[in-house]
């Protein structure tokens, strides 16, 4: 990063071979769309080159707020795209300290992700896949399975509970 | 400052954007206050960001990449113009707004520019003007000069001719005082008269006759001496003409078609 603030254009190149495809990923998972999935993703890299200031290595890893922004923006243009589904979502502070500056470490942490959710109950998964992959919030969950909204909400505690210790583990694993 | 979240879950179900009403609210105005729960919840993301790295694996078409440094080398340039994201678009809008032509420092520098242009424009086209009358002048004096060099080349080639006859006028008894002479060259059919006479009385003028040896008298000039000054000319004469004789007539002013006033100056060819 202190490259990119030196306008080191190299640096920007190699920052994106790295990290482009898990982001091109989740985005278009998100929306479903090549065309805008690839131009948020450029436009993300165009931001960091910028403003390279916007990141604070100390409060987290580069990937990680590179996530959290990929899933912001793209959830932000699926809303746009529906706008009785709610209003935009902000860039806010984000802090991941799992290693997955290589492409060994991503693939690691990638089994890892996968893993925890396969072994989640069905309708865990698919609670917390509605509420990250599309935005969904407990009542939109509810009103899209059908399922009470208690239920929901009891559902998706239980499979972030589930989550955090799978990927606590992992995160303990790398320190 | 109300109550911390009661389960850590609360920031991971906040940060998958799963909350809503009155929990949202509880926890944005909890986290507003909180340094360590606004911490909590940037874990949270964090940790729910992995989620990302669920989503089947799609990479993204190599033209991505080379629109991105295309538009970073662009922005490096200070010329952003390629690519299609917002920002692209906000910044060609920025350019397009600060590219009027008559607008900030251009038109500081173009307007007195323009102004001295028009200005050197003008004065360039008066002296080109004024060149062109000088050109035309000097022209006109180039061909009198060259009229007068061939008139002395011909008056030179005409005495120094062994054709060219000299004949002295001599005045006649009761008549006005003087002396002329005649150069002729009927090769060259040219004439010069030389002479000085008395001025010729009021409402008269002299003239020069050329009497040939057949034929009328031919008027060889009209002249009206001025005191203490010499009379000369050149003219061409007819052609074929034999001269017997030249004599200088007093006339009415302006001369006569023929002579028709007593002969001042004869002289035989």
């Amino acid at each position: 990063m202190e490259r990119i603030a030196q306008r080191d254009q190299t640096a920007l190149a190699a920052l994106y071979d790295r990290y482009a495809g898990m982001l091109s990923s989740v985005l278009n998972r998100i929306l479903r769309d090549t065309q805008a999935a690839e131009e948020i993703l450029q436009d993300i890299f165009f931001q960091l080159w910028r403003n390279p200031s916007r990141f604070d290595a100390a409060r987290g890893s580069l990937p990680g707020w590179l996530m959290v922004i990929a899933r912001n923006r793209a959830i932000s243009r699926l809303r746009h795209r529906n706008p009785a589904a709610g209003g935009e979502l902000s860039e806010a502070a984000a802090v991941s300290t799992v290693n997955i500056e290589t492409a060994a470490a991503q693939q690691q942490l990638i089994g890892r992700v996968k893993g925890a959710l396969e072994n989640l109950p069905a309708e865990q998964r698919a609670a917390i896949e509605l509420a990250y992959f599309e935005g969904m919030s407990h009542s939109e969950i509810a009103q899209r399975t059908g399922d009470p909204l208690g239920t929901v909400k009891t559902r998706l505690r239980s499979a972030v509970e589930s989550l955090k210790r799978a990927l606590h583990a992992q995160a303990a694993s790398n320190r | 400052m109300n109550a911390h979240p009661t389960r850590e879950e609360d920031f991971d179900l906040y940060a998958l954007g799963a909350l809503e009403g009155d929990e949202k609210q509880a926890i944005e105005t909890h986290i507003a206050q909180c340094a360590d729960c606004a911490h909590k919840l940037a874990a949270a993301r964090g940790r729910m960001a992995l989620l990302s790295l669920a989503a089947p694996r799609v990479e993204p078409s190599s033209a991505v990449k080379r629109r991105l440094l295309a538009q970073v080398r662009a922005d490096t340039e200070g010329d952003v113009r390629i690519g299609t994201s917002p920002v692209n678009s906000r910044a060609m809008q920025s350019r397009v707004r600060g590219s009027g032509f008559f607008t900030g420092w251009r038109t500081a520098i173009l307007v007195p520019a323009l102004t001295v242009l028009v200005i050197a424009t003008a004065w360039l086209w008066n002296q080109n003007r004024l060149l062109n009358i000088e050109v035309a002048h000097l022209g006109d004096m180039v061909k009198t000069q060259q009229r007068g060099l061939v008139a002395m080349r011909d008056a030179v080639d005409f005495m120094e001719s062994h054709d060219t006859v000299t004949v002295a006028l001599a005045p006649q008894p009761g008549q006005p005082q003087g002396a002329a002479h005649v150069m002729y060259n009927t090769k060259m059919g040219m004439l010069m008269y030389e002479g000085e006479i008395a001025p010729a009385p009021a409402a008269k003028s002299y003239e020069l006759w050329v009497i040939p040896t057949d034929g009328k008298p031919i008027n060889a000039g009209v002249f009206n001496p001025v005191t203490g000054r010499a009379d000369h000319w050149m003219m061409k004469m007819p052609p074929g003409v034999a001269p017997r004789m030249f004599a200088v007539t007093l006339e009415p002013q302006g001369g006569m078609p023929q002579p028709t006033g007593p002969m001042i100056l004869i002289g035989h060819a």
